[in-house]
């Protein structure tokens, strides 16, 4: 786990809580602000309708506040989990969008749709018909009362007409109580300034006695006037006399029918408020509906993070273990209790988990041991990666190469290029597969002989490392040096001391003839002394042969022909001996090989040279020459006597010879050349009788 | 040419005149403590309103007015706010508008109306109202305006319909 994510994860454990707290009291001090603000002063219905209004927008705007704030978060967590490469982020990220899809689109169409049906079925409340239903009972209200109006205004002015003509007070008292009930008014009245008003009152109209008059300044010219009295609607007209009176006549409009308009004024009353209402109430339903939507939205957008954490929860904690694990961490086990499918997925892999801990367990212990083994043996084993750019080595290998450093730790092979040892690290560079072979390295100036093998680690093309072993030999070839050197010493003092006796008794003999003066003097003479010449040549030969093998010139390496240079050998035996025949199987196919062929000529007369002495009068001698997969392999095989009994190797001695003739360099000279050819050469039986001479020459250099 | 001209910058200037004439006329009268506001509308009322009124249906017209301190390093502070609401309903049975006029809640004036026109005089041109004054340091500015109803846009977002903010400088009591 990353060091942002566990910072993050704890930064976010610790103030959820207080930024939610922190939030939802700034969104309710603000709701609270702006509804004491706005509301003050209004009238309850007024309050009601804002208020729910209100409401209903603060419940909008939270809720959409509350989804921004969750979508931001959630998407700002995913940028940053995605940024720093966190496991799962991905992954999340496509369910949170998907989830948003099948959310936000079919919630969005239907509430569209929603807003669209109820905006339609606001409008259709206010239809055409039901405007001039409401319209034609105002005007049927209006019409009723205008013409009550007119009719009490008629009366009023008729009344006038006749009270102008009459002069006297009771006259015109009289005239008004006739008049009044000849014209059948409900109300008939006589005001005058500062006078008593006089009213005459329909006795079935009881309640209009309780009427008060109207004041004589509010009668300045002729007009009517309406108003609620008594649940009932009272129509007065008035009209004015020349000496300032005036008349009132006043009628009363039916209960039943007042009752009626007072419906249709109520319903048309509602109705306009309604309509007046009609956008605050298709806002109202609108946000209601809104509201509704964003709360399914909220609900399903969070049940949909729940899940979607729930379910990715467990398959997040493998892959990140996994991760872990492949990221070079300890093996751990995943500790999420599971029952599913993914349950058995978690099972297994903390069984494959346990499985590789075994494993591991095995080999830390088998690499313990072969550390316990590698530093125990004589043999220097040094490790290399493929590349072969680091190498490191256990005791032995460092013990030999004078470099402690080795067994601590990988170095550099560069730093096998120290003065010295620098030989075998050309050797590691430009092994191209298994090479094994011998070199003399100098740490500290002291040298030391070196048996390596360079092999390539892995079964395929590509090597996955290299390792090289290094045998001392150092110790062992002084000795065998010591041993060599003693066996030469054996063998030319017995070389010499075979030739010196004939010599010394042909002295004698000389001696003793001259001491007695002897007649055969002149004949011993010359006896001794070619016998002492022909001794002392075979001594000359002996030494010649010595120094030829001492004096061997180095190997000069070109590419030949193979075929050919054995071909021209054993083409200048044929008919060397009569009834001998040398023959040549040569199936190298014309293919070219990197040697010196001056000297290895001299190998193969070596060899033949031997096989036609070993073979019989009617015999035969067979060279062949083959490739054996990068070596080159030429065999001289004769039909003679074999090989002596005892170990072959001592053939390849100096001065070694069982032919009790020659110099007894030849087979030492043949496994020289053929070593510094990076080759090998081995005598073995060549079945009935006989001996192969098998040489391998590897196609390259060494 | 110099015909197209000259029209055209007469006309110019009667745009520019039309465009100057305010939606609401105030008329302030100072008095030690106390400011008369008169307030009249001098546009027309929304067609709606109107309908309603005459319907019969209860409508009113809402006075604002908001004093401020103005502050030369600071930003203007409020000192008081006040509401002037006018309403008027047509009784349909008598015919007759009842209008009331409240300041702050409390009934400032009455009246009945025959017409509607008389009732759309009364109520955009309604009662002087007092508001108080408070001892000043800095000059105080009154800012009125009238809001007639509410609309909304694209059916949920509420919009005023009233005049724009009148901004006037309060003077002194002479």
């Amino acid at each position: 786990m990353s060091d942002w994510r566990r910072r993050w994860q704890r930064y976010r454990r610790q103030n959820r809580v207080l930024v939610g707290v922190y939030l939802g009291l700034l969104l309710l001090a603000g709701a609270g602000f702006a509804l004491f603000s706005r509301m003050a002063g209004l009238p309850p219905e007024e309050l009601t309708n804002r208020l729910l209004t209100f409401m209903l927008w603060w419940l909008d705007l939270t809720l959409i506040a509350v989804l921004l704030f969750i979508l931001l978060r959630n998407f700002l967590k995913l940028a940053l989990e995605r940024r720093y490469g966190l496991l799962g982020s991905r992954f999340r990220t496509k369910l949170l969008l998907s989830y948003l899809i099948l959310i936000l689109v079919p919630t969005a169409l239907l509430f569209l749709l929603s807003a669209t049906l109820l905006s339609g079925a606001a409008a259709s409340w206010f239809s055409a018909p039901v405007e001039g239903m409401v319209q034609a009972g105002i005007e049927l209200a209006d019409g009723t009362r205008a013409e009550v109006e007119a009719r009490a205004e008629r009366g009023a002015r008729t009344l006038a007409a006749h009270l102008k003509a009459l002069a006297a007070e009771p006259a015109r008292l009289a005239e008004l109580e006739r008049l009044h009930r000849e014209m059948g008014n409900d109300l008939t009245g006589w005001v005058r300034p500062n006078v008593p008003v006089v009213e005459l009152v329909d006795p079935r109209q009881r309640s209009l006695q309780r009427l008060p008059p109207l004041g004589a300044d509010a009668l300045a010219a002729d007009g009517a006037r309406s108003e609620r009295f008594g649940g009932t609607v009272v129509v007065r007209a008035w009209s004015r006399l020349p000496d300032g009176s005036a008349v009132v006549v006043g009628e009363a409009l039916p209960e039943g029918l007042v009752r009626a308009q007072a419906r249709l004024a109520a319903g048309g009353t509602a109705y306009e408020r309604l309509k007046l209402d009609r956008p605050t109430i298709t806002a109202t339903v609108v946000l209601g509906f809104g509201g509704l939507a964003l709360l399914i939205v909220f609900a399903a957008m969070w049940l949909g993070l729940q899940l979607s954490r729930r379910f990715t929860a467990p398959l997040l904690a493998l892959a990140a273990t996994t991760q872990r694990i492949a990221g070079g961490e300890s093996l751990e086990e995943v500790p999420l209790p599971a029952e599913d499918e993914v349950g058995m997925l978690v099972a297994s892999f903390n069984s494959m988990v346990r499985r590789l801990r075994a494993r591991e367990e095995e080999l830390r212990s088998t690499v313990h041991r072969l550390d316990t083994v590698l530093g125990a043996v004589r043999t220097g084993v040094l490790t290399l990666d493929a590349a072969r750019t680091s190498v490191e080595g256990n005791p032995a290998a460092a013990t030999m190469l004078g470099m402690p450093e080795l067994a601590s730790g990988a170095l550099p092979l560069g730093s096998l290029d120290a003065e010295g040892v620098s030989r075998l690290a050309e050797t590691i560079r430009a092994a191209k597969g298994p090479v094994r072979g011998s070199l003399t390295v100098y740490p500290g100036g002291l040298a030391r002989y070196l048996e390596t093998a360079v092999v390539p680690l892995g079964r395929g093309a590509a090597p996955e490392g290299w390792v090289v072993a290094l045998e001392d030999l150092t110790q062992l070839q002084r000795a065998q040096r010591q041993a060599a050197w003693s066996e030469v010493a054996r063998r030319i003092a017995h070389q010499i001391k075979n030739p010196l006796t004939p010599i010394r008794l042909a002295a004698e003999r000389m001696a003793r003839h001259w001491e007695r003066n002897s007649a055969e003097l002149a004949e011993v003479v010359p006896q001794g002394c070619n016998a002492i010449v022909e001794h002392v040549q075979a001594m000359q030969e002996m030494v010649d042969a010595f120094s030829r093998y001492a004096k061997l010139p180095p190997v000069a390496r070109r590419p030949v022909r193979l075929g050919e240079v054995v071909g021209q050998a054993v083409a200048l035996y044929q008919g060397v001996r009569e009834g001998l025949l040398v023959q040549l199987d040569d199936r190298s196919d014309g293919r070219e090989i990197m040697l010196d062929p001056e000297q290895f000529r001299q190998v193969l007369t070596n060899l033949i040279d031997n096989a036609v002495e070993a073979s019989p009068q009617q015999g035969v001698v067979s060279v062949s020459v083959a490739w054996d997969g990068e070596e080159a392999v030429v065999v001289v095989a004769d039909h003679g006597s074999g090989l002596p009994a005892g170990d072959p190797e001592l053939l390849f001695q100096p001065f070694y010879s069982t032919k009790g003739r020659g110099s007894g360099v030849g087979l030492a000279v043949v496994q020289r050349i053929v070593a510094d050819h990076g080759g090998t050469v081995r005598l073995e039986p060549n079945p009935p009788h006989g001996v192969r001479a098998v040489v391998r020459i590897p196609e390259t250099a060494p | 040419m110099w015909y197209a001209c000259h029209t055209m910058v007469l006309g110019a200037l009667l745009l520019a005149t039309a465009a100057a004439v305010p939606e609401l006329s105030v008329v302030l009268t100072p008095a030690p403590g106390r400011l008369g506001v008169q307030v009249a509308v001098k546009r027309d009322l929304p067609a709606e309103w109107r309908e309603a009124l005459a319907a019969g249906a209860p409508v009113s017209i809402t006075y604002r007015l908001r004093l401020y301190r103005n502050r030369h390093w600071l930003w203007d502070q409020r000192v008081a706010g006040h509401e002037l609401v006018v309403k008027a309903q047509r009784d349909p049975l008598t015919g007759v508008f009842t209008l009331v006029a409240e300041f702050d809640g409390e009934i400032l004036a009455s009246a009945e109306a025959n017409t509607l026109d008389d009732a759309m005089l009364w109520v955009k041109q309604p009662p002087t109202s007092e508001i108080g004054v408070p001892v000043r340091h800095e000059p105080l500015l009154l800012f009125v305006r009238a809001e007639f109803m509410t609309r909304y846009k694209l059916l949920v977002i509420p919009s005023t319909v009233g005049t724009d903010w009148v901004q006037l400088s309060v003077p002194e009591v002479p």
